[in-house]
């Protein structure tokens, strides 16, 4: 168990792409950290770092009290869960799981225990003698899982673990990583491009963009808070609605007309954000934005209504609640709530806080 | 099923050209051959005489064939080895390369493109005792070479012609198996304490041996068959008999001393030695082999 500390961590290639540009960060003792953000943002490269599998150009990286830029893979003491699982194709589940207890020269007896107990705790001890093709595709999770667990590492790193399992299997394979990384209370660090796992499995989340940290925090801090648009249209699904309008004092006025109260003290052009379960419908109001129907899910439990509102470009998304029926052309009013209204920059696309406009205005 | 039943001969007719090939250039052949072993043809092919299997008791307890046979051992074993863990060697440093890689694979795959014969003439050349720019390098050294004389000699070049002629093709085959294996793996090894040695024969060994076990058939047959042009050209056989293989005497008996008969009896019982040869490989070691 160890805190893992990053002190401006930079990844150049050989090409001069800059992968990541000095990030620093600390990793509590047993915290799961999640890093989420679009495919080449970095977070893959990060990962292979954390684990010495890419070398670090720039800056430091400590587990614990040691500094392990120049360490080997073996000697960080660290696991990692590959996305493919990277399963020795020609050893046993056993023989997979015992693989880095052989290496480290533990003796048979104590391997063949370690690894019956690591099996039972993850329900693998029918299958010690399998071969991984000739498992399913969550088995071969588990045993990943298994072969990370049965070293007993200072830090986990998953890097996109769950990302080849069907949907269902996802949902109860999170579940497990969550419920083991607690019973365990080992340092873990997460990658996923799945804004769902991010925000399940998360005590504190990252959100990357081209080789930064655009935000960190917890997942409610995020999804209450985005930093930025990227941070707001990355965290929530459906994606938080952009629109654009514009702010004199606390009064946002939006091209079709309506007006609203602005919860920041702001002037000129602005980007307007609100998520899609924000917005609620009203009686037909001036106040009110006033949308069409163009396109009609229905999910069950909620149903989303694509609508078209006069002056934006993109189609606002909305989400109800599965009872309500809804047809294709239906004129809805709706009226968000002051509170959860979200203002960026237009041009840099940060949040904007009255304390901050008022300054430089 | 219906589909494959209207289709009873179509199959047979998209395989007939290779059937006719197999049926032309190999079973004909063999058949002569095996018919040819129990009769005694004079020099012209006027007439022949069936002999039942004097041919083979002739051959099999002739000192000059089992002496080949010991040739033929030492010569297939060396080459079949070298040519493969050569191979294997070179294979592992080119798939490690990343600058100039093509460049190093196209340099490697080149010695198959010469003809066995050419390679032949182009060791002899440089291993001659009179002009060879090897040979005199080697006499600076203070070691007199000259493989017309020495036995010893002659056995070392010719097995040198033939690794050096082999391994382009073993190497293809060892570079596209090593890159077949996916890189994670061998990062979780080394995530997993296992070093570069270590890594090597426990994960890529042992997950390429479909491709050394195929080497292996494939070098088996070329060391005891397709290294005829390569010795011819070196060193013809000698001296003495030195690098006479069995397949370099069939042709000698044949074809030099017009024992067709002798010469067809040899030829049938390579073609069991190596049958024989290749089921062992498939029974036992390719138990082994991890698909």
């Amino acid at each position: 168990m160890a805190t893992l500390r990053l002190d401006g961590l930079k990844k150049t290639y050989p090409n001069g792409f800059v992968a990541l540009h000095g990030l620093d960060l600390t990793i509590d003792d047993g915290e799961l950290l999640v890093v989420v953000g679009p495919s080449g943002c970095g977070k893959s490269t990060l990962l292979r770092m954390l684990a010495g599998l890419e070398d670090i150009t720039e800056g430091s990286l400590y587990i614990g009290e040691k500094r392990v830029n120049e360490l080997e893979p073996v000697e960080r003491d660290i696991a990692m869960v590959f996305q493919n699982y990277a399963l020795y194709p020609h050893m046993s589940v056993a023989g997979n799981m015992e693989y880095a207890l052989k290496n480290r020269g533990i003796p048979k007896e104590e391997r063949r225990r370690k690894v019956e107990e690591t099996a039972r705790l993850i329900g693998l001890q029918d299958l010690l003698d399998r071969r991984p093709r000739q498992l399913s595709g969550g088995q071969r999770q588990r045993v990943a899982m298994g072969r990370a667990i049965v070293r007993e590492p200072q830090v986990f790193l998953f890097d996109e673990p769950l990302s080849n399992l069907d949907a269902k299997l996802r949902v109860q394979m999170r579940l497990e990583i969550r419920r083991l990384q607690k019973r365990l209370g080992v340092t873990a660090v997460y990658v996923t491009h799945d804004q769902v796992e991010a925000m399940t499995l998360a005590d504190r989340l990252i959100v990357m963009n081209e080789g930064r940290i655009e935000q960190l925090g917890t997942p409610m801090t995020l999804y209450e808070q985005p930093a930025s648009t990227f941070v707001a249209g990355f965290i929530g699904s459906p994606a938080m609605n952009f629109l654009n309008a514009n702010a004199d004092g606390d009064t946002l006025t939006l091209p079709c007309g309506s007006q609203l109260t602005s919860p920041v003290d702001v002037h000129g052009d602005i980007t307007l954000g609100i998520r899609p379960e924000h917005l609620v419908p009203v009686e037909e109001s001036p106040q009110a934005l006033t949308v069409q129907v163009e396109l009609v899910e229905p999910l069950g439990a909620d149903t989303l209504a694509y609508a078209t509102l006069a002056g934006q470009t993109e189609p606002l998304v909305v989400r109800f609640d599965g009872v309500r029926r809804l047809n294709e052309g239906d004129r809805l009013w709706l009226a968000p709530d002051r509170e959860r209204l979200h203002v960026f920059d237009p041009d840099h696309g940060h949040r904007l806080t009255t304390t901050e406009t008022s300054t430089t205005s | 099923m219906a589909t494959f039943q209207r289709h009873r001969f179509t199959p047979w007719i998209l395989l007939a050209p290779q059937l006719a090939i197999i049926a032309i250039f190999f079973f004909w052949p063999a058949a002569q051959a095996i018919v040819q072993a129990f009769y005694i043809e004079d020099p012209f092919g006027l007439g022949r005489e069936f002999v039942g299997f004097e041919n083979f008791s002739r051959v099999l307890t002739s000192g000059e064939y089992l002496r080949a046979m010991g040739v033929t051992a030492l010569f297939s074993a060396t080459v079949a080895l070298g040519a493969m863990g050569l191979a294997l060697l070179l294979a592992v440093q080119a798939d490690r390369v990343i600058h100039g890689a093509s460049g190093y694979k196209t340099l490697l795959i080149w010695p198959y493109a010469v003809a066995p014969a050419v390679a032949g003439v182009l060791w002899m050349f440089m291993f001659d005792p009179n002009l060879g720019l090897l040979s005199a390098g080697l006499e600076s050294l203070g070691i007199g070479w000259n493989h017309r004389v020495n036995g010893g000699q002659a056995m070392l070049l010719v097995i040198l012609a033939s690794i050096w002629k082999q391994m382009s093709y073993n190497f293809v085959f060892f570079l596209a198996g090593l890159q077949s294996i996916p890189k994670s793996l061998l990062e979780a090894a080394a995530i997993d304490g296992a070093g570069p040695w270590r890594r090597f024969w426990t994960i890529t060994f042992p997950l390429l041996s479909p491709t050394t076990f195929f080497l292996l058939v494939m070098n088996s047959v070329y060391v005891f068959f397709e290294t005829f042009g390569t010795i011819d050209a070196t060193t013809g056989g000698g001296p003495g008999g030195a690098t006479r293989t069995l397949v370099y005497k069939v042709y000698e008996d044949g074809f030099e001393g017009y024992d067709l008969g002798l010469s067809a009896a040899q030829s049938v019982i390579l073609l069991v030695l190596v049958g024989l040869l290749t089921l062992l490989q498939f029974r036992y070691i390719e138990r082994k082999v991890q698909y």
